[in-house]
């Protein structure tokens, strides 16, 4: 199984790769969001903070008041998620992956890992 | 009489019926709109199947195209297979060919020359038109992502197009349609986010594409533009007239007082051909349209 450290290693990656990245950043400008990652089967959260076009990863997962977004699945499928060894469509689509948030923001998730690890 | 139906998961206010003559054949030619409900729209076409000459399916695609790639969207493609009998058409076939003569069409009349500042809302659904135009050597911007997906980023271009495309679209293609385009009571109402795209609007002298973006994100005012575009009904026309609009242009032509959309032409077109959708090629469909002598709708409305 997956650990919380792994998954938190995997999140830092997506961050770091978001920030690396200056076409994505600028679509992210309008995209102020908390984004709680949350792991269904293990005492694993995280925080990923969009502010001006930059993402912040912060540990404190339990701690956020009100979530624009919650991600959460169980955390194999989080790591992998975040590790971009699938996409997300087909667990969302599925079920085994659920996204709280407006369509637009469930889109815009989307987006960026597609923009990260599209082909 | 043959009969060609579009089922179609916009608005049933649109809904509409007209009988008209195409190469001597006369075609009951109607619309019917299922309020964005996709299990009525499957039924709809199950029971159509075999009972008129073709089917074509409206607001939604099944294929879009980048650069020669073609990607399917699989809710798309689940409407098309209720159908085991009767062709069933999206327009993308019409589009790669019809569209781009409209280009050309505005070309030869002076309304698009190099250097024309064209904001293409969505041009996967409708390549051969931004091809077109970018080939005329028109400022193009296409508004996929702004529109479909509500990120504010303009792709400059078709190079870009395509290599967006190519990231984005064999994933979003899997997403329900509803999440990409607005269906039903959505076609109707203006997008809350409208305002944060206005800017390229108003910096486009031509505003190209499929009509409910256009309706659903475009300002108030639209003072001295060209609409160029498909599927408009009379009270469209008039609120583009309200807004200022200069010109409309309509791909397909004006059949009882109303543009039907490129499925339902293409529809017609399949039907005279009597071939297989597969088996129909860019030419026939050329051939056909010159024997018809289509042409576009062009209206002056300020």
């Amino acid at each position: 199984m997956a650990t919380h450290e792994e998954l938190g290693e995997c999140l830092a990656d997506f961050r770091d790769r978001c920030n690396a990245d200056p076409q994505l950043r600028r679509l992210l400008l309008d995209w102020d969001r908390d984004i709680l990652v949350q792991a269904t089967d293990a005492d694993s959260s995280y925080v990923l903070t969009v502010r001006d076009g930059t993402v912040y990863l912060d540990h404190r997962g339990g701690e956020v008041g009100r979530p624009d977004v919650t991600v959460s699945a169980e955390i194999a499928l989080l790591v992998e998620l975040f590790s971009g060894r699938i996409t997300p469509t087909e667990p969302y689509l599925n079920g085994t992956l659920k996204v709280l948030g407006t369509e637009e923001d469930v889109m815009r998730l989307d987006f960026i890992s597609l923009m990260i690890w599209g082909e | 009489m043959r009969k060609v139906v579009s089922v179609s998961l916009g608005s049933s206010s649109r809904d509409h019926e007209v009988v008209a003559e195409f190469l001597g054949q006369e075609f009951i030619v109607s619309r019917v709109g299922t309020d964005g409900d996709f299990e009525r729209a499957q039924q709809l076409i199950r029971e159509l199947d075999g009972r008129v000459d073709a089917i074509g399916l409206g607001g939604i695609d099944v294929y879009l195209y980048a650069a020669g790639e073609r990607y399917a969207l699989r809710d798309g493609l689940r409407l098309m297979e209720c159908a085991r009998f009767t062709p069933v058409v999206d327009g993308s076939g019409l589009k790669n060919t019809l569209e781009r003569q409209a280009v050309y069409f505005l070309r030869d009349r002076g309304l698009l020359e190099p250097g024309t500042r064209v904001l293409m809302v969505s041009a996967v659904d409708r390549f051969g038109m931004a091809e077109a135009l970018a080939g005329v050597g028109c400022r193009l911007i296409c508004g996929d992502l702004m529109f479909a997906a509500g990120v504010p980023y303009p792709i400059e271009g078709l190079e870009e197009l395509a290599k967006m495309a190519k990231k984005l679209l064999p994933e979003m293609a899997k997403m329900p349609f509803h999440m990409l385009y607005p269906t039903g009571k959505k076609q109707e109402e203006k997008a809350a986010n409208a305002a944060k795209f206005a800017a390229y609007f108003e910096q486009a002298e031509v505003i190209a594409g499929d009509f409910h973006f256009i309706k659903r994100y475009s300002p108030d005012r639209l003072e001295q533009k060209t609409i160029l575009t498909n599927t408009v009904t009379q009270k469209d026309v008039q609120t583009l007239r309200e807004q200022g609009v200069k010109w409309l242009v309509t791909t397909t032509p004006e059949l009882g007082g109303r543009s039907f959309g490129t499925n339902v032409l293409e529809a017609v077109l399949v039907a005279l051909l009597g071939k297989r959708w597969e088996e129909i090629t860019a030419e026939d469909y050329l051939d056909l349209l010159e024997k018809l002598r289509l042409e576009p709708r062009l209206e002056r409305l300020n």
